[in-house]
């Protein structure tokens, strides 16, 4: 067994492992921990990125190594790398979690590296809970105990109910077929398609996937959740974990889709409910988080488009997307993090006179919410357009129609928050606020690159054409 | 195998719609995660029935995977519900309900009944 396939992996574990004996013992130094996670986190990316041509499969067939999945997880380590950049005051938790805090984000990164990489159904489900777990106690972690606690338990609850659901499928696909390994389903499904047990198992195999991504049915923890659970905690949630969950999503359905027409109505329907839905509940939000969280439920059905095409453009408009929404939802949130500097919850009113108190934050989140809405020449424009064109090109008329319709209702709660940001007045003059030369590089590095990408787009596209090649 | 495969779903099916029953219904928070180890519990036998059906030894591995699984989701669950007893007194989930201060449909049900 090579070992060497498995670097990134080991890496972030042994980093998690020396948080953990570092939060048994030992004083809390919070500044010098902070540099260390940020570090590592950042060596933690260099070494992933070295790792990004390495290709072949470990643990008898049961995780696979191949440009897609090294291609996700860069973009997981970036995800950590960012979500930790904006970790400088952790004002969210007490200083004695720190470490744990810490040692938990690593251990989910790993979890979801490992995710992304997994082919067989026990790896899938293995990697999937370890991630989950991670998370719950991370939401829990809030200092304001009765916000994080009540979080933490919902997102528990519903989320082992949705992983017993996906178990529980995941046992009647293989007692119909006797497959485990994903290749031999992509080989035995075509003369299963009308197996009624089977069926039934892939759509609630399925659900743990649609869990993770908020999509229709299982999007109810989300708002409760991202409002809940620490601002940064929120953050990576949004990022890292929707990411990790595409990743996840493009490899079962590139085996799953092939020629089975029931398994894609069903993801148009889900695709259309929950991007109509997440638009609507989003418009009555005045709670910035929970208005980002019904966004991330729009945009999973976004993303669900580009999945259900079952073709190489709808593939690599999916992984474009993913990046995508890295990109956007991260610049939101720092500007979130910024604002709520006390890390308490932010509202839409609070956003008011941004412009005068940080024009650069501002700036940030003015491009960042014209390329969740979708507007060019940001990245989120150049996202949407190749799903669609994906879509479009299977004749999906419908369900590109209803999602351009959707794009123009978001529009109007992505603009509420400009409008706060740009044209209202605060009730009281408000203190400038004074950003780190540090964090003011790399807002200007994110708005750049959310414009860049969207103008030129074309090394970005062809990074994903080279990583769903692995999936064709 | 002795036993119809038919017969062996039938009894997981029957087990998992037990164990949703009590996650959903309950109004105690150790007795929603007992019903979701029902429900683990159920899809284990399914494993089993497809391991003796097609004579492989996968399915039998996929449950030794899910005992450890399930033992991880009671320590985290129970440390959860431990630290909810501990600042509320209360286990009923119906008391953390306090997020985006609109009435929901629970707390509605409960203004009518008052």
């Amino acid at each position: 067994m090579n070992w060497l396939l498995f670097t990134p992996e080991i890496y972030y574990l042994l980093v998690s492992l020396l948080f953990l004996g570092a939060s048994m013992g030992g004083r809390a130094t919070p500044g010098t921990d902070y540099i260390a996670a940020l570090s590592a986190a950042a060596v933690g990316m260099a070494v992933t990125a070295a790792a990004v041509k390495l290709e072949g499969s470990l643990f008898a067939g049961s995780y696979r190594i191949d440009l897609l999945s090294q291609v996700f997880k860069v973009i997981l380590s970036s995800a950590l790398f960012l979500v930790l950049c904006i970790c400088a005051q952790l004002n969210g938790i007490r200083e004695r979690h720190r470490r744990d805090f810490y040692c938990l984000l690593f251990l989910c990164t790993v979890a979801m590296m490992m995710l992304v990489s997994s082919v067989h159904l026990i790896s899938i489900y293995l990697s999937l809970e370890l991630s989950s777990y991670s998370l719950y106690v991370l939401v829990a972690l809030r200092k304001n105990a009765n916000l994080g606690l009540e979080a933490g338990i919902k997102y528990f609850i519903i989320g082992i109910f949705a992983s017993a659901m996906m178990f529980f499928g995941m046992g009647m696909v293989y007692a119909s077929t006797g497959a485990g390994y994903l290749e031999e389903l992509t080989e035995v499904l075509p003369g299963f398609v009308h197996d009624p047990l089977l069926m039934l198992g892939l759509l609630l195999t399925l659900s743990g996937f649609f869990f993770k991504l908020a999509v229709f049915p299982f999007h109810f923890w989300a708002p409760d959740v991202y409002q809940g659970s620490m601002n940064q905690v929120a953050a990576y949630i949004a990022t890292a974990s929707k990411v990790a969950a595409i990743g996840i999503l493009l490899r079962v359905i590139a085996v799953l889709g092939e020629g089975n027409a029931y398994l894609i109505q069903v993801l148009a329907v889900l695709s259309i409910v929950s991007m109509t839905l997440g638009n609507l509940a989003a418009i009555v939000e005045h709670d910035v988080k929970r208005l980002l969280a019904y966004s991330t439920i729009a945009h999973a059905g976004y993303v669900l488009i580009g999945v259900l095409s079952a073709s190489a453009g709808g593939y690599s408009g999916t992984v474009f997307y993913a990046m995508a929404l890295l990109l956007m939802k991260f610049t939101v949130f720092l500007v979130v993090v910024q604002v709520a500097s006390a890390g308490g919850n932010l509202r839409i009113e609070q956003l008011a006179g941004l412009h005068r108190r940080s024009p650069l934050l501002a700036m940030a989140l003015l491009v960042a919410a014209f390329s969740l809405a979708g507007i060019p020449p940001t990245v989120g424009f150049t996202g949407k357009f190749l799903v669609f064109t994906a879509a479009m090109q299977k004749g999906y008329f419908t369900l590109v129609l209803i999602g351009m319709i959707n794009v123009v209702i978001s529009l109007y709660y992505y603009l509420m928050m400009v409008r706060a940001a740009y044209l209202l007045k605060p009730d009281e003059a408000l203190p400038d606020l004074h950003l780190s030369l540090p964090l003011r590089t790399l807002t200007g590095a994110l708005v750049a690159l959310m414009l860049v990408a969207g103008s030129f787009p074309y090394p970005f596209i062809q990074a994903a054409n080279a990583a769903v090649r692995a999936l064709m | 195998m002795i036993v119809p495969f038919g017969h062996v779903i039938v009894l997981a099916g029957a087990l998992f719609l037990l164990g949703i029953t009590c996650a959903v219904c309950r109004r105690n928070l150790i007795m929603v995660v007992l019903g979701v180890e029902i429900m683990l519990n159920a899809a284990s036998i399914i494993f089993l029935a497809g391991a003796l059906r097609w004579f492989s030894m996968e399915g039998q591995v996929f449950v030794v995977m899910v005992l450890a699984i399930a033992a991880t989701e009671v320590a985290i669950g129970l440390a959860l519900i431990v630290y909810a007893y501990r600042r509320t007194g209360s286990v009923d989930p119906i008391n953390f309900n306090c997020l985006n201060e609109q009435p929901t449909g629970s707390q509605l049900a409960g203004f009518i009944r008052e």
